[in-house]
């Protein structure tokens, strides 16, 4: 029978080496390791494919960057906004407390390290008495001016803030009710709490408008009124701090505790509101990076499933060559990782740069880096990707191997 | 113990028999070709050979195992460590070089070692080509890759899918002279083709028609050409239907 035909009969086998009879050979300890067969194969595909994973890596990339900007805004939004409502005056004011309390320059200081550090931006006391010009009567206000410029930025001074002694700034009211004009000099007469009688003359370095009944009053500094007045008690001191309503009014708490004499308050107009639109702005910030995050999901899922499905045959190869289906998967993981990872790096500066350019023009501000998000952007891309990897690899594994024999 | 042997293999699809009760036995170091006309069960008979398909019917032995009924997952490793598969395409992967597409059949199979791949490379003249990417190389430079990596595990038989059909003349001989030092190296062949210049190669060629061995020519140049005719009426004759002991 033409079966029982064995290999000797072939001319020249004799003398032939019996390749096919030899046993299995296992490969040498030399050998280069599987994993780094893994790798070149994985940085091959992706270097010599270039043009191919271009189109990926941008599409990992802008998704990344948007996501990176968007997140970095949504966390410096508070700040950008806090400073923003920080124009419109104090949100946190301290007054001596009912049945006898007083509020002393110490207490006014020491109430600074309550807030969180870096988060005051001013806190100006203020002294109240009345005085006359002219025999007309006007409420004189001792303050720190210099903080009151910072717990006040929305009073528009025409002229100058007071700079030295004897200079006065005076409100909208007082300047049209007496006549004066920045540079007028005016003479403030009335009688100290103690009962001793002064008289002194001011020049007008500014006048201040506001739109609210600071304009009645005129203020100078608080050497000035103690000269006036003699030292005594703060009638309130305003503050003016980067912080959220909770911690103001954590803030409040730990004041009333420890200092019995005074009694702290939130500006309830200010810092309901501020937090009203805080909540607001950020919920919709939320909302945007939710949608752009999915986005991104199925534009990388999209990019990945046609890099994944013209690579069907290689797919087929591999399994005819006995690749495994968790080899083939982890081949792909391994360059989707890959490109997520860069492209989550690519992403996390641009988004950066995105989320700075955004800040300076809508709030005017520079934004602070966070390395921390370049860090989650990095992870969250990575994870996106091996996930849009994941799904067109799981089907492109049932690839039937004699696909590639059929030469389809 | 022969080395492959298909006893009364069958294979249909739907209502559609592709292969029809084939017995068909490979000895060690044998070379045979397999030809017919398209449709004729050469791609089937090959798949199942091959282990990417399982028979309807009857029992496929390789090295004395039978293959017919196993798990996908266990055909893919009988196909890593005792198959080698040359294709008319030749697919190579186009972001390997040839000496990569080498080392993953190595890969897939135990360890990559670059240097016994370089080896294969050079045992069909492509050591000097062996960073070049397939688009670098010409059709029979890239056959001869496919050779290289379809031995580099020592396959206990090598299985080739029109592995002339892309080439020019000049590359055709340049592979049939590879197939023809495997062989006489001990290698077993199967070689499924449309030339009879490639078929006479062989010690014997299978011919097929419509899913079954029509006859089994002996061929004269190992053994002055045998003809054996099988027609398919003698067989159903004598109840076989179309098989034949090769």
């Amino acid at each position: 029978m033409a079966d029982e035909r064995k290999r000797e009969d072939a001319p020249g086998r004799e003398d032939a080496p019996k390749r096919a009879a030899e046993p299995r050979r296992e490969r040498p300890a030399g050998g280069m390791g599987r994993r780094a067969f893994y790798l070149r194969m994985v940085a091959s595909s992706i270097i010599r494919r270039r043009s191919r994973m271009l189109v990926a890596l941008l599409a990992v990339a802008i998704g990344a960057t948007v996501l990176s900007g968007l997140v970095t805004i949504y966390y410096d939004i508070p700040r950008q906004m806090g400073q923003e409502f920080r124009s419109y005056g104090a949100n946190f004011i301290l007054v001596p407390s009912g049945g006898g309390g007083s509020l002393s320059a110490a207490e006014a200081e020491r109430a600074r390290e309550y807030f969180p550090a870096g988060s005051v931006v001013g806190i100006a006391p203020y002294r109240y008495q009345t005085a006359k010009i002219n025999e007309q009567p006007f409420m004189v206000a001792g303050t720190d001016l210099a903080e009151a410029r910072k717990t006040s930025p929305y009073w528009f001074v025409s002229g100058d803030w007071p700079e030295s002694a004897g200079q006065a700034l005076i409100g909208q009211e007082v300047a049209d009710t007496i006549r004066l004009l920045p540079g007028s000099v005016f003479t403030l007469t009335g009688a100290a709490p103690d009962g001793k009688s002064f008289s002194r003359d001011f020049h007008v370095s500014g006048v201040m408008q506001t739109g609210g009944t600071e304009e009645a009053f005129i203020f100078v500094s608080l050497g000035d009124f103690d000269g006036l007045m003699g030292e005594g008690a703060f009638d309130v001191v305003e503050c003016s701090v980067l912080a959220a309503e909770a911690e103001l009014s954590a803030a409040a708490g730990r004041i009333a505790a420890d200092m019995p004499g005074v009694a702290p308050r939130l500006v309830r107009r200010v810092t309901q509101s501020e937090g009203t639109v805080l909540a607001k702005l950020q919920s919709l910030v939320y909302l945007v990076t939710v949608v752009v995050l999915l986005l991104t999901m199925i534009c990388v899922a999209t990019t990945m499933m046609a890099v994944v499905a013209e690579r069907r045959k290689e797919i087929g190869l591999k399994k005819t060559l006995g690749a495994a289906n968790s080899g083939i998967v982890s081949e792909f993981l391994g360059e989707g990782v890959f490109l997520g990872g860069l492209g989550g790096l690519l992403g996390g500066g641009l988004g950066f740069v995105f989320a700075q350019m955004v800040s300076s023009r809508v709030f005017y501000r520079s934004i602070a880096l966070r390395p921390a998000l370049i860090l989650v952007t990095l992870i969250v891309s990575v994870l996106v990707t091996g996930l849009a990897c994941l799904l067109p690899i799981r089907g492109a594994t049932e690839v039937d191997p004699a696909i590639v024999l059929r030469g389809e | 113990m022969s080395l492959l042997e298909l006893r009364g293999v069958s294979k249909t699809y739907g209502n559609v028999r592709a292969l029809w009760d084939i017995d068909l036995t490979v000895e060690e170091g044998q070379w045979i070709a397999i030809m017919g006309p398209s449709g004729s069960g050469k791609t089937t008979m090959m798949n199942i050979v091959g282990c990417m398909d399982r028979p309807s019917q009857g029992e496929v032995r390789l090295g004395g195992v039978n293959i017919s009924q196993e798990s996908g997952k266990n055909l893919t490793a009988i196909r890593r460590d005792k198959i080698g598969l040359i294709f008319q395409q030749f697919h190579l992967i186009n972001y390997l070089t040839a000496l990569e597409n080498v080392m993953v059949a190595q890969y897939y199979h135990s360890l990559p070692d670059e240097k016994e791949a370089l080896l294969a490379l050079e045992r069909v003249g492509l050591k000097e080509r062996a960073k070049h990417l397939p688009s670098q190389l010409s059709g029979g430079e890239q056959q001869r890759v496919c050779i290289a990596r379809a031995l580099i595990n020592y396959p206990m038989l090598i299985l080739a899918d029109e592995p002339t059909g892309n080439l020019d003349e000049a590359n055709e001989k340049v592979v049939l002279g590879i197939l023809r030092q495997l062989h006489q190296e001990g290698s077993a062949i199967i070689v499924v083709t449309h030339d009879p210049e490639v078929a006479e190669e062989a010690q014997r060629t299978v011919v097929l028609e419509h899913g079954r061995i029509a006859r089994i020519i002996e061929n004269d140049k190992w053994n002055k050409w045998n003809s054996v005719e099988n027609s398919a009426a003698n067989n159903e004759e004598n109840g076989k239907g179309g098989a034949a002991d090769a």
